[in-house]
């Protein structure tokens, strides 16, 4: 926990933020889960399952609100950062998609799975925080 | 822009992370200013001055500035 809270100081975002956002990211991952799965293990009618599948939407969209207050409480160093490791992810996984098309015409993979490009974009983001970080150090 | 935020920590005799504490930014912020690989905005560069109780030209030194005062 101590190391989760030396993090937090750190990060420049106000604790308060900072547990909010764990607390409904945590929620929102829940209610993910909780919606495939009743997916998967109910009979439901065409309504029901929209709104189970449109369920975790309310929680995504507290999320964004709250990176965004978070993103706010950064100082201006530290927004330089993250602006430029969110341009390397964008553009990256804008290239990367390309790739992958290129390569489904060729026929050389499957079909893109969308859930693979919220993957690349993390790892592309932390990829563009490292060289912000090293870029400035 | 060259800045003497070194010399004027050390004269103080604070850590980068107290002179980040009193300024209210993170010491990444302190430490890449420091060492010239980032220019604060206007705000930042006034606060820090405030810091070391100097004007922000005591601090900080636009480039061309400093050319002209070394020849």
């Amino acid at each position: 926990m101590k190391y989760f809270n030396d993090r937090i100081a750190c990060s420049g975002v106000n604790p308060g933020t900072a547990k909010v956002l764990l607390v409904t990211l945590l929620s929102s991952v829940v209610i993910d889960v909780g919606a495939i799965w009743a997916l998967h293990h109910f009979e439901l009618g065409s309504a029901a399952r929209i709104a189970v599948a449109l369920s975790p939407v309310p929680g995504k969209i507290a999320v964004i609100a709250l990176i965004l207050r978070a993103i706010r409480q950064l100082d201006e160093f530290q927004k330089r950062v993250h602006f430029e490791a969110v341009t390397v992810a964008f553009l990256s996984t804008g290239v990367a998609v390309f790739v992958y098309g290129y390569l489904q015409k060729a026929q050389a993979v499957g079909p893109l799975d969308l859930g693979r490009v919220w993957t690349f974009m993390l790892l592309f983001y932390a990829i563009g925080v490292f060289i912000a970080k090293k870029h400035y150090r | 822009m060259k800045n003497r935020m070194r010399v004027l920590r050390a004269e103080k005799d604070w850590t980068q992370a107290q002179l980040a504490s009193v300024t209210g930014v993170s010491r990444q912020a302190i430490v890449a200013i420091e060492n010239g690989k980032y220019e604060p905005a206007l705000p930042l560069a006034f606060k820090i001055a405030r810091a070391f109780e100097k004007n922000v030209e005591e601090v900080f030194i636009w480039e061309n500035h400093a050319e002209k005062e070394a020849t």
